[in-house]
C-alpha cells in the first residue's frame, strides 16, 4: 500500500509502508499522547513551580531495544539527551536486569545528561511478563545540594560543587521504594521535602503511562504494535533524509563566541562544521575551545541535542519525532572540549547558556544554503537566577530557580518573538502572582525592553527587564549564571540584521540611589555568573534579558511595521532614525 | 571477546567489554564521535596506534571523514 500521507500529519514522502498510513497515524498519536499525559500527571503532582509552572521536564516512550518511539511537545534538549540517558543505561546495566515495578533513577552528566541538575527516572513496561519498552522522564530538580542554593554554581570547577551526582541506579525495586538510596538523597539536598515531591511526580507519571501503554499492547496486540512502532521509525528516517537531501552538498561553518566561563574573564570560542552528503548530515564540533574551568561547558547530551535542535528548525515539522529521525545526523563532539566535558568539569551552565548558541550557530552555518528556513539568533541565556534561604512563613528552607525569556532571532519573513525562553525547552515563564505567593520577593516591574531587538528588515525580539525587592526583614542568598552581558557579545543578526541588545543584572543595596554590577557591589570575579551572594530586606535585583538579532537590511523595513513598532514602544523615535533611517513620530 | 573483520577494509578489530570496577565512576567516550561507551568498546589498530570507538559504524566515519580532515 502507498503511503502519500504522514501518520498523524501532512505530506510526507510517498514511501510504501505495511501497515497502512491511517493506522500507523492513529499509533503514532497513541504514542505521542502516552507522554502528553505523563506531562499533565506531571503538572498536577508536582511540587515545585519549575514543573508545574515552567514546565522544565520531558516525557518520553521508548521501545524495549531503548529506540524512541514517543515524544510529546516537551523540551528540546531533554528529549534528545533521554536518546543516550535510556540507550547507554540499558547498555550498562543491562536489560535483563529490569524487573517489573523497577525504577531506575541517573543525573549522571557524563553518561548522556544534560546537566547534574536534570533527573532522568526510567520504568520497563512489561505486558503479560514479557518487557515492551520503557518510560522516561527527565525533569530539571529546582535543588540537589552543591555549594550554591538551586545547585546552579556559577563559578563551579568541578561536578562535586554542582550538586550529588547520581549514576544509573534503582530507586524503586519492583514497586518497592529503596528508602536507604532516598535517604541519601534526602540528606544532601538543601530542599529534601520538595525533592520528595518532585521525584515521585515524576515517578507517578511513569505509572500513568505503563498503564496507558500496557492498553495500546492489549488493544493492538503487541506483534502489531512493534511493528508500527518499526515503520514509523523507518518513515520518520526516510523523511529525514528526503529533508537533508534537499540542502545543496557541501561544507558550512560558523564560530561563535561566549563572554566569559564565570572563573575567568576570557571568552570561549565555538566552531562548527556541517557537511552535507547527500541524504547525511555529519555535524563536527572540532575547533571549538578546549573544556574551560567554569561550568558553561556542553555534555555531548547538550552538544548532540543542541545539534538536533537545529536541525528539527529547519527541516518539515510534521516529521515523527522518533529515534528514525535521528538516524541520519552524525555527531562530532572531541572529548575533553567545551562541547564535550570530560570528568570532573563542570557543565551546569552548559545547558541553559550554551545549547541555545550550539543550535543558532548550526542553523547559522546552514544560511547560505536555506535562506528561507533559518533565523537569526536568540538571546541565549536563559538569565538564571537562583535564591534560597529561611523561609519567614515556613521556617523552613526553600530554593528557587527562576528563568527569564529572551528575544528570539528575526526570520527572513518576519520579526524574532519577544520573551521567550530559549530554544532548549519549551518552558514559561513563571507569573508574578505565583512568584510573589511562593517567595519572599516582590516584583517592582516587569516589562518589554525598547531598542533591545536586533535592527533589521525583520527585527530581533525584544528582551525584558525585571525588578525584584526583598521582604524587609528577610535574608536570601543568591546565584546567577547570565551571558551575553558584554558588549559585542549580543545576539547576531543574519544578512545584515543587527545585534540583539545585552542582558544585565544588577544590584541596588538598601539605602543605595542606583543599581550597580555585582562585580561593583559585591567584588564577584564575572558580572554575570556569581554565588552565594547575600541579600537583604529593601535590597533590589534588577535582570535584563538579551534581544534577537534582527535579519536583512534595517533601511529595507517595511515603513508601517516601523511606525508601529515606535507607537507601540518597542524602538524608540530615536533608534528609528540612527538605526533605520527614518523619521518616525509617535 | 571476539575479533571480527572491520569495515571500509579495515585490518580487523575487537569487541573489549568494560568491568570497571567500583571506584571506577567515569565512563569513557569514542575516539571518533566523543559518544560515551558504556559496556563495549571496538578497538583497531590505525596507522600503528590503537583506537577505541563505540561501534563499527564509528571506525567507518573516522576513516571516511576524520582521517581525511587530519591529512589536509
Ligand atoms: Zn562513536
Amino acid at each position: 500500500m502507498s503511503s502519500a500521507a504522514t501518520p498523524g500529519g501532512a505530506g510526507g514522502p510517498g514511501v510504501p509502508t505495511a501497515i497502512d498510513p491511517v493506522t500507523l497515524g492513529i499509533v503514532n498519536n497513541g504514542f505521542v499522547n502516552v507522554c502528553r499525559e505523563m506531562g499533565i500527571t506531571m503538572i498536577r503532582t508536582a511540587f515545585s513551580p519549575i514543573f508545574n509552572e515552567g514546565l522544565d521536564f520531558s516525557c518520553v516512550l521508548f521501545d524495549r531495544h531503548g529506540n524512541m518511539i514517543g515524544q510529546a511537545e516537551f523540551c528540546p534538549a531533554q528529549i534528545a539527551a533521554s536518546l543516550f540517558i535510556v540507550r547507554w543505561t540499558l547498555e550498562e546495566l543491562g536489560i535483563e536486569s529490569f524487573e517489573p515495578g523497577d525504577v531506575v533513577l541517573h543525573n549522571d552528566p557524563y553518561r548522556g545528561g544534560a546537566h547534574i541538575p536534570e533527573h532522568s527516572v526510567i520504568r520497563p513496561v512489561f505486558h503479560e511478563g514479557e518487557l515492551f519498552g520503557f518510560v522516561a522522564n527527565v525533569g530539571h530538580l529546582a535543588e540537589i545540594g552543591g555549594k550554591a542554593v538551586g545547585s546552579f554554581a556559577a563559578d563551579a570547577t568541578e561536578v562535586f560543587q554542582e550538586g550529588l551526582r547520581i549514576p544509573p541506579v534503582k530507586i524503586v525495586k519492583r514497586d518497592v521504594n529503596d528508602m536507604e538510596l532516598w535517604r541519601l538523597i534526602m540528606a544532601n539536598h538543601r530542599t529534601p521535602r520538595n525533592t520528595w515531591g518532585d521525584l515521585n511526580a515524576q515517578i507517578g507519571s511513569l505509572r500513568v503511562a505503563e498503564r496507558r501503554v500496557i492498553e495500546m499492547v492489549d488493544r493492538y496486540g503487541r506483534d502489531f504494535l512493534e511493528q508500527a512502532a518499526n515503520e514509523l521509525m523507518d518513515y520518520s528516517e526516510r523523511w529525514m533524509r528526503a529533508e537533508i537531501s534537499a540542502i545543496p552538498d557541501g561544507v558550512y561553518e560558523f564560530t561563535e563566541r561566549m563572554e566569559d566561563d564565570g572563573v575567568s574573564d576570557q571568552p570561549v570560542t565555538f566552531h562548527v562544521t556541517v557537511n552535507v552528503r547527500g541524504d547525511e548530515l555529519i555535524v563536527d564540533w572540532t575547533g571549538t575551545d578546549p573544556q574551560v574551568r567554569g561550568p558553561i561547558n556542553a555534555t555531548y547530551g547538550v552538544t548532540a541535542g543542541a545539534t538536533y535542535n537545529a536541525v528539527f528548525h529547519v527541516t518539515d515539522h510534521h516529521i515523527p519525532k522518533n529515534s528514525g529521525a535521528y538516524r541520519p545526523i552524525r555527531i562530532i563532539a572531541p572529548p575533553g572540549s567545551a562541547v564535550n566535558v570530560q570528568y570532573p568539569g563542570p557543565s551546569v551552565g552548559g545547558n541553559t547558556e550554551t545549547h541555545p548558541k550550539l543550535a543558532d550557530m548550526v542553523i547559522a552555518a546552514l544560511a547560505p544554503a536555506l535562506p528561507g528556513r533559518v533565523s537569526a539568533a536568540e538571546g541565549g541565556t536563559c538569565c538564571n537566577f537562583l535564591f534560597g534561604g529561611i523561609h519567614p512563613k515556613t521556617g523552613e528552607y526553600y530554593a528557587n530557580y527562576h528563568l527569564e525569556g529572551c528575544g528570539w532571532g528575526a526570520k527572513s519573513y518576519d520579526d524574532g518573538n519577544d520573551a521567550i525562553i530559549i530554544k532548549n525547552g519549551n518552558c514559561r515563564n513563571t507569573p508574578v502572582e505565583i512568584f510573589e505567593t511562593r517567595y519572599p520577593l516582590r516584583v517592582k516591574e516587569y516589562s518589554l525592553i525598547p531598542d533591545s531587538g536586533g535592527a533589521g528588515a525583520m527585527r530581533g525580539g525584544l528582551g525584558t527587564r525585571r525588578i525584584m525587592r526583598v521582604q524587609d526583614g528577610v535574608e536570601i542568598t543568591v546565584n546567577a549564571l547570565l551571558d551575553r552581558t558584554k558588549p559585542g557579545f549580543g545576539a547576531f543578526g543574519l544578512e545584515g540584521g543587527g545585534q540583539g541588545g545585552s542582558a544585565a543584572i544588577k544590584v541596588k543595596r538598601a539605602g543605595d540611589t542606583e543599581f550597580r554590577t555585582f562585580t561593583e557591589a559585591f567584588g564577584t570575579v564575572s558580572a554575570s555568573k556569581f554565588t552565594n551572594v547575600v541579600l537583604r530586606g529593601g535590597d533590589e535585583v534588577l535582570i535584563e534579558s538579551p534581544g534577537g538579532g534582527g535579519y536583512g537590511d534595517a533601511y529595507a523595513r517595511d515603513p508601517e511595521r516601523l511606525a508601529r513598532d515606535v507607537f507601540e514602544g518597542f524602538v524608540s523615535a530615536g533608534q528609528a532614525q540612527a538605526l533605520y533611517g527614518a523619521a518616525v513620530t509617535t | 571477546m571476539s575479533g571480527a573483520a572491520g569495515p571500509d577494509g579495515g585490518a580487523g578489530g575487537r569487541w573489549v567489554e568494560l568491568k570497571p570496577a567500583v571506584w571506577e565512576t567515569v565512563v569513557r567516550a569514542c575516539d571518533c564521535c566523543g559518544q560515551v561507551v558504556p559496556k563495549r568498546l571496538w578497538v583497531v589498530d590505525i596507522a600503528g596506534s590503537e583506537r577505541r570507538f563505540c561501534g563499527t559504524e564509528c571506525e567507518s566515519l573516522y576513516r571516511s571523514y576524520v582521517l581525511p580532515r587530519l591529512a589536509r
